[in-house]
């Protein structure tokens, strides 16, 4: 990879790479680090982007995803990724702005469904392009993005019952 | 794109913005690509506490052997040992007396 196209990937991807892991992490110091290391590795390294493999944003998602959950095992070893039973319960709005609940539940949602959410909803992606950046099988991203949504509208129920819908809490 | 089939949902989440990569990290990626005669005299590596244990033992380890190498005065030479207890004379003693072929001259 030459230095002119490793600059043009870096402006071409640097904004959904570093929305990607600010929404992941909830810390903008960790996002900038971590986007800092994704593209790192791909100058160090640029043969590990394979093109007949998937788009480069798929294979850049994947990586700084995996550098997030690196990060995200050490800091708590013992928490499972995705922890199917997880039930979400009613956030509490008092005192907070609605776009800070929003992403209070997103961040309570296992890491897991987390990034299918966030990949879905956000980034506008595909499922096929979810399971390529994430290398899970289409039929676990499907499973992981409805359980996300559900734990989601349950979290949300008080802001959604404002929209005009109303959410059960069972 | 999975159909999401609650657009409140969706407006609600959308509520949620994050903001654009900052200028700083420019500089930490396009500046932190670095040629390797730039990292051999500048770069730094980590090094597992366990591994720089071990290679600092070694190191001391290899230090000592050769100040103590260094330090020891050099071996003589070793001077052979003559021993006449099992010396035997010879029983009989035969003289020949060889002469040069220019003694008669």
């Amino acid at each position: 990879m030459t230095d002119p196209d490793f600059q043009s990937a870096y402006h071409r991807h640097k904004e959904v790479i570093y929305r990607f892991a600010c929404r992941m992490t909830g810390s903008a110091a960790t996002a900038e680090d971590v986007t800092q290391e994704c593209f790192l590795a791909l100058w160090r390294n640029p043969r590990a982007y394979q093109p007949s493999r998937g788009a480069l944003r798929a294979f850049l998602l994947g990586m700084v995803r995996k550098l997030i959950l690196k990060r995200w095992r050490a800091e708590r070893p013992h928490e499972p990724l995705e922890d199917e039973s997880s039930i979400c319960g009613p956030l509490d709005l008092v005192g907070e702005e609605r776009a800070e609940t929003v992403a209070r539940a997103v961040r309570m949602l296992p890491p897991l469904q987390r990034e299918a959410v966030i990949l879905a909803e956000y980034e506008e992606m595909s499922l096929e392009e979810i399971s390529s950046a994430t290398g899970s099988e289409l039929a676990a991203v499907k499973s992981r993005l409805h359980r996300g949504r559900h734990n989601l509208r349950r979290m949300l129920a008080p802001l959604l019952e404002t929209e005009g819908t109303t959410y059960g809490t069972k | 794109m999975e159909p999401n089939d609650d657009p409140q949902l969706r407006k609600v989440l959308r509520e949620w913005q994050v903001p654009d990569a900052p200028p700083s990290l420019d500089a930490r990626v396009l500046g932190g690509r670095r040629s390797w005669l730039r990292f051999l005299l500048t770069g730094q590596i980590r090094v597992p506490v366990p591994v720089g244990l071990a290679v600092a033992a070694a190191l001391i380890a290899m230090s000592m052997s050769l100040a103590r190498e260094h330090g020891r005065p050099p071996a003589e030479p070793v001077r052979p040992v003559f021993n006449l207890k099992d010396f035997q004379p010879v029983a009989h003693i035969q003289v020949r007396v060889i002469r040069s072929q220019y003694a008669a001259e």
